[in-house]
């Protein structure tokens, strides 16, 4: 699929002639249209509310996605940053004013015009209601700070320079500003009525919602961005949680398309079936462990990277996972620019891990490997290194605990587990995302959870920040991803590869890591 | 030594009491031979990754499981766990509602009223919603299964016991000691605990199997021991992503909590029989909920 | 009259045996080491953003006036909102409690008419073989692990033989709803295609629950006509020459059902308990499942309900069977 980027379009609109012909006789014959053109998901994540300004995460990204537009949008893989609902933006040269121009036309569903009014609201609605992606845009914007100076101009004053800035625009959702507002109760801005409908311009018109099943949506004509020649007429997102009945699903053809990240003895199931088609693609999210870099006898790199040498990444990439993913040995995933090239990274090697395990002083406590009750992997991950770190002598015991305990201990330096195993995803698709929040000493506590605060690598990461010039900052994630390899600050293992299984029929899906190839206004059926 | 030997005869006689007894007693003679009886003993904490989910053969009876190790070791190590569970929760669930049924039963005052209310009070919710808050709350490990199951099966045996005592009292040389002048503990001691130990013994007989089962559940929705442990109840919740591949995976785990707990339910019903007669008719075998 | 003093005495305790409940999962519920905000705040929630939501909930207010707030709630019917969901709970109760009940019922229904003529079968010829098999039914049903035994059923009837779903409620997006029973309002609606769905659905989640619940009725119904046959009256009967027959469904019987509905509570514990495990296996859309979740997302609000809700469920029932209990046999009441 990743041949789609460019000539993707072209490519449909050339073939749709014949194509559409076909579609409206069969669907003129036969009256089945509405039913051959539904493409239905099953997503593992409920969907417990439809608020964009609500939830800012990969499980639920779908309804963010189909249902809404933002001002610029994350395309393909590697992700490209496009002009969406802005048709061009300028940038002041003192890197603090960001004007965006719209797009002449676009409306939203309920045919009222999109205005830069309903952009101001939308972002002042996530700084009030500091919710999802709140955490963006808390340090950067003010509030009452964005202008509207006409019906089609929007202008952001940053606080500060950020070079991160516009990678995260895209997750300021715009909402239909008169329709929330005419739905507001006690100044909620809208947070009980938008939690279960619709008030956007996304390619898909919300048409039925049931928090307990999922969401269905139409076809939204009028897009901005226009259709090509072949759609889906009607989309659906159910929640179905177990593995199993989504790829029993999918085998019998319940399901047209499921999430990407299914055990590898489940994708093979599926690439034996006649039914459906594994597309394959190396995605952006990094599987680590992160080790308290703040707690003795931690604080020793020799400790560190005795942990390093003890974790069999070839087993448990090759064997456990059957080689489904790529290992990754910095906390950047190797496919976005400023990952250092050719890092050979940590070996299991029991003995270099017995060497540096002698220079450390003193006695070494049990150590406490943390692991996500729920999720399979971390466990097998945290089992698999208590078993290399036996062998040199070092107790230690597992606990597993559901996401909601795990990520409040994150945050507490007395409570976070010693190494705790977990993925870090893409939010947006800039090594800031990854080695700049998880290491950068401004985060401790809050998005770096290892403690880890280096003057070294926090001089780079700080100038990347503010920085504009890629290959600049480029190279400071490479020397800051470096370091913090070399300082063995967590145990790096993996970046993920995403298997999207879907129905043969399903053609056109466009796979970019930050929507996990569940923005569906490319994709139709053959 | 009569009513000893008379108890034997009769369990002898009660066939299937007689295999609820084997069940319980190959149970503890695995845990405790574990070492012995394992062909991969250290397959608990040692893993085989180029091996695993490998279906059952020679080397491996019960196959692999995620992680290449033994699932048949693993098994037997898993009633290790099972053992120490059931016997210290239901151990703690007696010693706290054993006293507290003989007091309330005993005086009549508001104090036993509140003692009777609180029980309820735990009663009012199924069991398992409030050993999976508990176990929650503090966290997954035995020692947290074992708070958890003590702290919400203590009323079953103070609700007995109090009705137990509260008729026991009635008895005529009950009535006589304390018309003697003995003393409230002496009277629970000596005059009522040994009246209605034989059903005490019954309901914790079975409850053990409603237990068992119970600490299994919370093992598979992720509450009990973590990984890489061999309880059983977590064994099937692994298994079920390599399902219907990997079949063998859940299928032995299964099975032993079904002997288990068989054999704990038979035993009860065989005690009962020959114990306490008043119970028969009643027929409670449902571990839960006789009141 | 006793009977009336039974049920006062029940009624004047509900509220109390509420309140208590309230406190102990109260209890339980807040010294959970998570902190259900920063949970529900996000993975890149500032600690800022952590602090307003959690003034917002009232979780900076000390446990004693966050107890005494949410008790004046529920005084006016108001459960509070989930914090993961962000719905009022009620309103999720509410939604989520016809699944149970749906489920519930059809358990009880399919094991009582299994488990009585079963019982009535196995007392009736007793010591036979039917009857030692009936026996080792009934013992198996009481000691398999229901979540080993869902596991079982999907893996034999859903994916090896595709007759089943392997779970869910429905397919689709259900009937339009008016009682929130799937199989009622599929019927009210003349939707027979989801009513098909929905029973097809029903099928594995029911036999999972029902099996353990039919076990025990078989057991009592089996123990309360045995008693009856060797009663006096029915050896009268014998005497005075009614046929076998016409003595066990008549009059054997009848006094044996009497105690199988004071079991009716009993199984309603066991099936409301079983629902939970049994709900989170097949993903059935009800309290358990709710409860489930919950209480892994640590969502206080959510679980105080559910407890709640079931512990009321709970005593009404066993009221409605003292009740029943003592209006067949006033003899029994007290």
């Amino acid at each position: 699929m990743t041949t789609m980027t460019g000539l993707g379009r072209a490519g449909a609109r050339l073939l749709g002639g014949a194509a559409l012909a076909v579609a409206l006789s069969f669907g003129g014959a036969t009256g089945m249209a509405e039913a051959k053109d539904k493409f239905v998901f099953a997503n593992s994540s409920a969907y417990d509310t439809l608020d964009p300004h609500a939830i800012f995460d990969v499980g639920r990204v779908a309804s963010r996605l189909n249902l809404y537009d933002g001002l610029m949008r994350w395309l393909d893989n590697p992700p490209v940053l496009e002009p969406w609902l802005a048709e061009s933006y300028t940038i002041s040269d003192d890197g603090l004013t960001y004007t965006f121009v719209l797009r002449e036309g676009a409306t939203f569903h309920d045919g009222s015009a999109i205005e830069a009014s309903d952009v101001v609201y939308s972002i002042e609605r996530i700084l009030a209601l500091k919710k999802g992606a709140f955490s963006l845009f808390a340090d950067v914007i003010e509030p009452g700070s964005t202008k509207a100076p006409d019906a089609r101009t929007v202008v952001f004053t940053l606080t500060k320079p950020s070079a991160i800035f516009l990678a995260t625009v895209p997750e300021i959702h715009v909402v239909n500003e008169e329709l929330v507002r005419a739905n507001e109760v006690d100044g909620d801005w809208g947070g009980a009525w938008l939690s279960q409908n619709g008030a956007g311009s996304g390619s898909f018109e919300l048409t039925r919602y049931d928090p307990a099943i999922g969401f269905q949506a139409k076809r939204f004509e009028d897009h901005f961005m226009g259709w090509g020649e072949k759609y889906f007429d009607e989309i659906e997102f159910r929640t179905v949680v177990e593995i199993n009945s989504r790829v029993l699903g999918l085998l019998n053809g319940d399901f047209h398309g499921t999430d990407g990240y299914l055990p590898q003895d489940q994708v093979k199931r599926l690439r034996e079936s006649d039914e459906v088609a594994v597309d394959e693609q190396e995605s952006m999210r990094i599987f680590y462990s992160i080790i308290h870099n703040g707690r003795e006898p931690f604080d020793d790199v020799n400790l560190r990277k005795a942990i390093s040498y003890a974790f069999d990444y070839n087993a448990f990439i090759e064997d456990i996972l059957s080689g489904s993913v790529a290992r990754n040995p910095v906390p950047l995933p190797n496919n976005i620019w400023g990952a250092p090239a050719g890092v050979e990274g940590y070996t299991y090697d029991l003995e270099k891990a017995k060497e540096y395990l002698a220079k450390v002083e003193g006695e070494i406590p049990e150590i406490t490997l943390g692991a996500l009750a729920g999720y399979g992997q971390t466990e097998q991950a945290a089992a698999l290194l208590q078993n290399g770190l036996n062998k040199i002598g070092v107790k230690t015991k597992i606990v597993a605990e559901p996401w909601a305990v795990a990520s409040a201990k994150m945050r507490d330096e007395q409570q976070m587990y010693d190494l705790l195993f977990l993925w870090r995803s893409t939010y947006y698709a800039d090594p800031n995302n990854w080695v700049g929040e998880m290491y950068a000493c401004d985060q401790v506590g809050a998005r770096n959870n290892s403690w880890y605060c280096d003057p070294e690598v926090d001089k780079l990461l700080m100038a990347a920040r503010v920085e504009t010039d890629q290959d600049k900052r480029a190279a400071a994630y490479e020397a800051a991803a470096k370091k913090v390899m070399d300082d063995a600050a967590g145990v790096f293992v993996y970046n993920t590869k995403w298997f999207g299984p879907f129905n043969k029929s399903v053609k056109g899906v466009r796979f970019s890591p930050i929507g996990n190839g569940q923005e569906m206004r490319w994709a139709y059926f053959e | 030594m009569e009513g000893v030997r008379y108890f034997f005869a009769k369990l002898a006689q009660d066939r299937t009491a007689l295999f609820g007894a084997l069940l319980i007693i190959g149970l503890v003679l695995v845990a405790i031979m574990a070492p012995v009886l394992a062909t991969h003993p250290d397959d608990v904490s040692e893993f085989h990754p180029a091996n695993r989910l490998q279906g059952p053969s020679l080397d491996n009876f019960f196959g692999t499981d995620r992680m290449g190790s033994d699932v048949y070791s693993r098994l037997l190590f898993g009633a290790r766990i099972t053992i120490t569970i059931a016997v210290i929760a239901i151990g703690v669930s007696v010693l706290i509602g054993v006293p507290i049924g003989l007091i309330a039963g005993y005086y009549r005052n508001w104090v036993s009223d509140a003692l009777m209310r609180i029980s309820d009070i735990f009663l009012a919710v199924p069991q398992i919603v409030l050993a999976i808050a508990i176990a929650q709350t503090l966290g997954p490990s035995i020692e947290n299964v074992i708070l958890a199951l003590s702290a919400t099966y203590w009323p079953f045996w103070a609700r007995l016991v109090y009705a137990e005592t509260r008729s026991a009292l009635n008895e005529t040389y009950v009535e006589a000691s304390i018309a003697l002048g003995a003393s409230p503990l002496r009277v629970m001691m000596l005059h009522v605990l040994p009246n209605i130990s034989s059903s005490i013994i019954v309901r914790t007989t079975i409850g053990m199997g409603g237990t068992i089962l119970t600490a299994a559940a919370l093992g598979f929705l992720g509450l009990g021991p973590p990984a890489p442990s061999p309880e059983w109840g977590r064994t099937i919740a692994e298994s079920r992503e390599f399902l219907p591949e990997a079949w063998w995976y859940a299928t032995a785990p299964g099975i032993a909590i079904f002997l288990v707990v068989m054999g704990f339910n038979l035993l009860g019903d065989g005690l009962r029989d020959i114990l306490d007669p008043r119970m028969r008719r009643s027929g409670a075998a449902a571990g839960a909920r006789d009141e | 009259m006793r009977t009336l003093v039974l049920i006062v005495n029940r009624l004047l305790w509900f509220v109390p045996t509420l309140i208590g409940l309230m406190v102990i999962t109260f209890t339980i519920s807040h010294i959970i080491p998570a902190d259900p905000v920063a949970f529900f705040a996000g993975e890149n929630a500032t600690p800022e953003q952590i602090a307003a939501l959690r003034a917002e909930y009232g979780f900076d207010q000390p446990i004693h006036v966050q107890l005494w707030r949410y008790f004046i709630g529920v005084l006016q019917g108001d459960f509070g909102v989930s914090l993961y969901t962000q719905r009022p709970i009620a309103d999720d109760l509410v939604s989520r409690l016809p699944a149970t009940m749906e489920l519930t019922i059809m358990a009880v229904l399919v094991s009582a008419v299994l488990g009585i003529p079963l019982g009535v079968i196995a007392a009736v010829y007793r010591n036979s073989p039917l009857d030692h098999v009936l026996r080792i039914l009934t013992v198996s049903g009481l000691a398999i692990a229901s979540f080993w035994l869902a596991i079982l059923f999907q893996l034999f009837f859903a994916m090896e033989l595709g007759w089943t779903p392997l779970q869910g409620r429905i397919d689709g997006w259900g009937p339009d709803k008016i009682t929130g029973f799937f199989l009622i309002d599929s019927v009210l609606g003349d939707d027979w295609e989801s009513f098909w769905s929905a029973l097809s659905h029903m099928i594995l989640p029911v036999a999972t629950l029902a099996f353990p619940a039919m076990a025990t009725i078989v057991r009592f119904t089996r123990a309360g006509v045995l008693d009856a046959i060797n009663s006096n009256y029915v050896l009268y009967e014998q005497a005075m020459g009614f046929p076998r027959r016409v003595i066990v469904w008549k009059f054997v019987l009848r006094n044996a059902l009497i105690g199988t509905v004071t079991q009716i509570g009993l199984i309603f514990g066991i099936l409301i308990a079983g629902a939970v495990v049994v709900e989170a296996v097949f993903d059935w859309p009800g309290l358990g499942l709710y409860a489930v979740q919950s209480i892994l997302n640590s969502d206080y609000n959510a679980i105080m309900g559910f407890t709640l809700v079931s512990g009321a469920i709970f005593i009404v029932v066993n009221l409605l069977v003292d009740i029943a209990h003592g209006l067949i046999d006033p003899r029994a009441a007290g």
